[in-house]
């Protein structure tokens, strides 16, 4: 399956909405801890969600940077770049 | 067998062409599998690559190596050379270099090593603390040694002799060297497997996915089994976290029959693992499923079992552990085969007279934990567990009346429910001593609480190049713990940390069972609750502050909030929490493992910087960055992404 950018960012916000605490609002610039109260125990909890969704490994590295979904999405964008797999 | 080293256990083991080290690998299939008999030439060629290195017997070697195959070997052939490997956790990658370059120097400087062994990556990072250890002669990237070919020219190891240095956090001060012996991991190791857990040589099988740079992961899995011949399936610690079922898919594949992990790592399985990711599982050769590391709740716990039960997972396979790193690992475990053990005692008693005193057989029962008004909450334990500090308990408050809301204590009494972490190991002594008796002269009784102290041979020298320090350590010879607690009929029983302790009226009242209450009421967030005691403003008693935080901004709803949580408090507790504040999701201080830091919340609070929104975090992030390198189980609970401590 190939993606977009904008289908991208639709399903990532669809995957932070399921795990943001209620009541956030989950925006691309939302930071995680701070905007969605997920804790970094849950952070490993919506990679493995989005592994297996972009059907990607997220090494730990890529993640040393992130900050916002914003930082998630291009995280995910490159890699599937990578293999060919996003278009536009 | 008399003791022996642990170079003497690796050259032993190697007999064995059957048994050794496994490693699993995240990103493909392949499972590289040592035996004993390769673990003692690899590790004999790092050893002589080390030696060639320039160093000799009693250097100190800094190891910062985020690949378990390479740790493992490093760290092992180091010893061999008798040279003295100093396990440091690699960067976490948050983004803030500063504070962890600013820890690792400590390290490096403070234990004088010579040379660090790293990987590429991270040797690119360290040029600042190359430049500031003026003893620290090289850093050299493991990458090159993998296919050293050097001899490992023999050198004699004695039981005396230091094996490592463990840096450890302290809760107020910098990481400090807990300086081992082969003769205290030798007698830590018969401890453990022998009396503890009663191994069978060669048989059992571990399964870890424990860091290496801490005492669990690294005595327990990594030194422990050479001296039995186990076989062990190593996972790495990022993998458990993100998918807690690789764990249990292990235990299954390789048939492992001993595993350890702190409380949460037991409620991440709960809450994480899928009922369609179980199919398959078959944990019924698990029968040792420690639990340690950090305060151990019992409903965790059963609720694992009730969850994997139907695969095969046994009740009895759990062994509540207490121990520290200045005990190389281990203090006390419950009986292998027992399941968890608890003790029902008396709030009052407790809390009045710090007395623990058996609870009458229930009229009503200490379970369920939480009223029955919310019976979701038992259902959905907290993770990351809460309570702060090395004590393992399980406190829970139960047997009130949700309907009592009058001042003073409840109409029925409150007890406590405690896990028993079972006797001393042969040959070592735990009593608990009143925090004051500065030469320990005067054990208390039975059931008498005070702070746990420990001698016997598996207690640490001291901390290394720092006199003071242990001095401080070791009242009249015996090492304290900082745990309070208690012995009945021999077990002991942790109750706290003793610097936490809050003092109302004379009476001694745990954080965490104030905080446990707290977040029974909805709306509060589990787990993200603090309580302390302070004596500003007015300096004339001790005031009980509560803070938690919430996702709900309505300042209307804070204020009902906050009487529900006054309310819960005063129910079960009888205790009248003086200020309730609330704040904003991760508004409050953690520690690196995650687990909260009440003295740090009380200064914040004190300093009148709690509520100034940007956040505790905020003002304390090098302090939390000290925090994080102190801790070396840190490292797998928040290595990543804007963890919680870093906001």
């Amino acid at each position: 399956m190939t993606w977009t950018r904008d289908s991208v960012r639709t399903e990532l916000l669809k995957v932070f909405r399921r795990h943001a605490e209620d009541g956030a609002d989950v925006t691309e610039g939302s930071r995680l801890v701070a905007d969605l109260g997920i804790d970094s125990l849950g952070v490993m909890e919506v990679i493995a969600d989005l592994e297996d969704k972009f059907h990607l490994h997220i090494p730990d590295e890529a993640l040393r940077e992130v900050d916002t979904i914003r930082d998630v999405a291009t995280a995910v964008e490159s890699r599937l770049q990578n293999d060919g797999r996003l278009e536009g | 067998m008399s003791l022996r080293t642990v170079v003497q256990a690796i050259e032993d083991a190697a007999a064995s062409t059957k048994t050794g080290y496994r490693f699993v690998d995240e990103t493909n299939d392949a499972e590289p599998f040592f035996t004993h008999a390769g673990v003692e030439r690899q590790s004999a060629r790092f050893g002589g690559a080390l030696q060639a290195l320039g160093a000799k017997k009693g250097d100190r070697v800094a190891l910062i190596l985020p690949d378990n195959t390479d740790f493992v070997f490093a760290f092992l052939g180091a010893i061999r050379a008798g040279i003295v490997p100093v396990p440091i956790y690699p960067p976490t990658g948050l983004g803030k270099l500063a504070g962890y370059l600013e820890n690792t120097l400590h390290i490096v400087d403070k234990s004088g090593a010579k040379l660090c062994l790293t990987s590429t990556e991270i040797k690119r990072m360290l040029g600042s603390v190359q430049a500031k250890a003026p003893r620290l002669e090289k850093v050299v990237a493991v990458e090159t040694l993998r296919a050293a070919r050097e001899e490992l020219r023999p050198v004699k190891v004695d039981l005396d002799d230091v094996a490592f240095l463990q840096f450890t956090s302290g809760s107020t001060s910098r990481p400090k060297g807990v300086v081992l012996t082969h003769g205290n991991l030798a007698a830590n190791v018969r401890a453990i497997m022998e009396q503890g857990l009663a191994a069978r040589d060669g048989v059992d099988s571990g399964v870890s996915w424990l860091p290496l740079y801490h005492d669990m992961g690294l005595i327990g899995f990594v030194i422990a089994p050479l001296y039995h011949r186990n076989t062990v399936t190593f996972l790495p610690p990022l993998l458990f976290l993100k998918r807690p079922v690789r764990w249990l898919e292990t235990l299954t594949r390789h048939r492992g029959s001993i595993s350890f992990g702190p409380n949460f790592a037991y409620a991440l399985c709960v809450k994480r693992i899928r009922e369609s990711e179980m199919e398959g599982l078959d944990l019924s050769s698990w029968r040792i499923a420690g639990c340690g590391a950090e305060p151990i709740r019992a409903e965790n716990l059963r609720a694992f079992a009730d969850k994997f039960r139907s695969v095969g997972f046994s009740d009895r396979a759990f062994v509540s552990c207490y121990g520290m790193a200045e005990s190389t690992l281990a203090i006390a475990f419950s009986r292998a085969g027992a399941g968890v053990k608890t003790d029902v005692v008396l709030g009052e008693s407790l809390w009045s007279k710090g007395l623990a005193e058996a609870a009458p057989p229930p009229a009503v029962t200490p379970r369920p934990a939480i009223p029955p008004a919310t019976p979701s909450a038992s259902a959905a334990p907290s993770v990351p567990a809460v309570d702060e500090g090395k004590g393992e308990r399980g406190a829970v408050v139960g047997g009130r009346d949700p309907n009592n809301t009058t001042e003073g204590p409840p109409e029925r009494p409150s007890t406590i429910e405690i896990v028993q972490c079972g006797p001393a190991f042969d040959g070592h002594e735990v009593r608990a001593f009143a925090v004051d008796d500065d030469d320990s002269a005067h054990p208390l009784g039975d059931r008498q609480v005070g702070e746990l102290r420990l001698r016997g041979p598996s207690v640490m020298r001291g901390y290394f190049d720092d006199d003071e320090l242990t001095r401080l350590a070791f009242p009249g010879g015996w090492l304290r713990t900082g745990d309070l607690g208690y012995l009945a009929d021999g077990n002991v029983h942790i109750c706290g940390r003793s610097k936490e302790v809050i003092i109302v009226n004379g009476r001694n009242y745990y954080p965490q069972d104030l905080e446990w209450e707290a977040g029974t009421v909805p709306g509060v967030r589990r787990g993200n609750v603090i309580a302390f005691g302070t004596m500003k403003p007015h300096n004339d008693r001790e005031r009980v502050v509560l803070v938690f935080e919430t996702a709900v901004v309505d300042p209307a709803e804070h204020i009902r909030l906050k009487g529900e949580v006054r309310k819960a408090v005063q129910q079960s507790v009888g205790l009248t929490v003086d200020d309730v504040v609330a704040v904003a999701s991760g508004v409050l201080p953690k520690t690196s493992s995650g687990k909260l830091q009440r003295a740090k919340t009380r200064e914040a609070y004190e300093n009148g910087i709690l509520l100034g929104r940007s956040s505790a975090r905020e003002v304390d992030r090098l302090e939390v960055l000290k925090e994080l390198a102190k801790s070396q189980i840190g490292y797998f609970r928040h290595a990543l992404v804007g963890s919680r401590d870093e906001e």
